[in-house]
């Protein structure tokens, strides 16, 4: 009887377990594999051992790439997070049209990202755009933007500052989480708002936003390419050139998938290094995360 | 007159807050929509507006015709409609199941899984997907629909795994535990007891996954090579390498693309953004 329950309550989770062996786990094992062999995606791999990490640490495009992103991924990290934080302290009272100020701030994540970057790209265009019309007649300086390599990462950061939506509801669920008699009770104590945030509000709000910033991390690395791709190709003069392109272009492109593994190796990496780097970070802040 | 003075300074912060700060913030997140379907009714061939304009001065549905006359955007979007629904019926099946299986384990194993499904969360698509796509085909769906279904094997994202099991935790286990007493099947428990439930998450869910689904540009773009199989993000690429400054076209594909997703989440945005995680 035992063992027919448990049966079942495998066969409820054995697509998740598949799937996440076949699609997860076993291109991961491959990876592996591959970042030590030559390999076109054709004919079978050669084992070159450390050669593919070797070329990688004198191939400047490389490193470009890799620098790219994490510059990216600390300023759209932070920006958003802030951005959604903002929006869910604003939007967290229950008033008439709060509804309806939610599901708007929600709309542009909704954008498929092919069109989304099609019209950042005409919002952000230097001459006809309507960003740059509206700076200049308030006489504000418009950059040149996705044409200019000093703007062109705050550009793309700036149209992702737009897409926070799933970190809102995130937010407004762990401040719905905080009971009101907390900060009543604060507020008797004489605490004025930003005490009550910053004594009450923030540390109990801090599981979510490692969540947030966590998740966003993992996000913001992926996130590049669909920008890269359309909006610049990684120009100008490899500007935008992020580690996602690189990695399509060394395996598509040129056809080497033992460069692209090791690459993608990297990144995982690196991942895994900021996940935990964030981490330690709200840990030493004194936060709770349970 | 000082007392009254002293009210309305008082008074500004909370007008800041409650009024003016969400009435521009909400105009600000309008924006990007408005541009794109205020310039997909420009005159094709209308010079460059050098000022800005908030509506073009002889507006046209012309390019909406035109999209449809030089690309298959009705073949696109059926095969994006194929693949959404799909894409969204498989994940809600097994996203739920998995969901419905941990909440019934024991703690060392939930506990387990948990883990497991964080860390998976945590991994970003670009450390698979050459070696996914290399996977895939090997076994011989590359060219195919079922190359771009296939993430939903795995319920497409683990949060969407834990958003099922936070729901069925949150219900009282005797309900399940009579249900299984009485001999019923645990499939059958989570079709009769804990799907009908479970009608948030399955909203909340459902909305995500179409989104994933019809936004999906990545995969299509690696594993689809013949053009009657495009999906509308690809489809949308194409229309850009064909002429990159015919942005009244663009933006008239864009504005179609957009539509779908804008409607999905219009009905169901209200389990979303009022979500209870309690």
């Amino acid at each position: 009887m035992i063992s027919a329950r448990r049966a079942q309550i495998f066969a409820l989770l054995a697509p998740y377990l598949m799937g996440a062996f076949l699609l997860v786990a076993l291109p991961a094992g491959i990876s592996l594999y591959v970042s030590f062999t030559r390999y076109d995606g054709v004919s079978t791999p050669v084992w070159v051992g450390l050669q593919n990490f070797q070329l990688l640490r004198i191939e400047p495009l490389f490193w470009v790439a890799l620098i790219n992103s994490l510059i990216y991924i600390s300023q759209a990290v932070l920006l958003r997070t802030l951005a959604a934080l903002g929006l869910a302290l604003l939007y967290n009272q229950p008033r008439r049209a709060t509804g309806l100020y939610r599901a708007i701030a929600y709309l542009p994540t909704v954008i498929p990202d092919t069109a989304y970057a099609l019209v950042w790209l005409w919002i952000l265009n230097p001459l006809y755009g309507p960003l740059n019309l509206a700076l200049r007649a308030f006489n504000l300086p418009a950059p040149a933007w996705l044409t200019d390599t000093r703007w062109a990462i705050p550009a793309i950061v700036l149209m992702s500052l737009f897409q926070v939506g799933e970190g809102l509801v995130i937010l407004l669920a762990g401040l719905r989480h905080i009971p009101r008699d907390l900060k009543d009770s604060a507020r008797v104590d004489g605490a004025n708002a930003l005490q009550t945030f910053s004594a009450i509000t923030l540390p109990l709000l801090s599981p979510w936003l490692i969540l947030l910033t966590v998740r966003d991390v993992v996000l913001s690395f992926q996130n590049t390419f669909t920008p890269a791709y359309i909006m610049t190709r990684g120009g100008p003069y490899y500007a935008t050139y992020f580690a996602p392109l690189l990695i399509y272009e060394t395996a598509f492109d040129r056809l080497r998938f033992g460069q692209g593994a090791a690459i993608m190796l990297i990144v995982f990496a690196v991942t895994i290094f900021l996940v935990l780097a964030l981490y330690f970070f709200f840990e030493s802040w004194g936060f709770d995360d349970d | 007159m000082i007392e009254r003075t002293r009210r309305i300074i008082a008074a500004i912060p909370a007008l800041l807050t409650r009024h003016l700060l969400p009435l521009l913030l909400t105009t600000l997140f309008l924006l990007p929509l408005y541009w794109m379907l205020i310039s997909s009714l420009r005159m094709p061939g209308q010079p460059p507006a050098i000022a800005l304009e908030w509506f073009p001065a002889a507006p046209t549905l012309s390019n909406y015709t035109r999209i449809f006359q030089i690309l298959p955007l009705w073949h696109y979007t059926l095969n994006s409609i194929i693949v959404s629904i799909t894409g969204v019926t498989l994940t809600l099946l097994t996203a739920s199941w998995a969901g419905f299986g941990m909440s019934l384990l024991g703690k060392r194993a939930r506990l387990r899984l948990l883990l497991l499904s964080a860390g998976l969360q945590m991994i970003p698509v670009t450390a698979l997907w050459l070696t996914r796509f290399l996977l895939l085909a090997k076994i011989g769906i590359s060219n195919s629909h079922l190359a771009l279904i296939a993430p939903a094997l795995m319920g497409s994202s683990p949060l969407f795994i834990l958003l099922f099991y936070w729901t069925f935790r949150r219900t009282n286990p005797a309900i399940f535990e009579s249900a299984e007493l009485d001999g019923a099947h645990l499939f059958r428990i989570w079709w009769s007891i804990a799907l009908p439930m479970a009608r948030p998450a399955l909203m909340a869910v459902g909305m995500l996954a179409f989104m994933f689904y019809w936004n999906d540009f990545i995969n299509p773009l690696l594993y689809l090579r013949s053009q009657t199989l495009y999906t509308l993000p690809v489809g949308l690429l194409h229309l850009q390498e064909m002429d990159k400054t015919n942005w009244p076209l663009l933006m008239a594909a864009s504005v179609v693309m957009t539509i779908p997703p804008v409607l999905v989440f219009s009905a169901l945005q209200r389990t979303l953004l009022w979500w209870e995680l309690e």
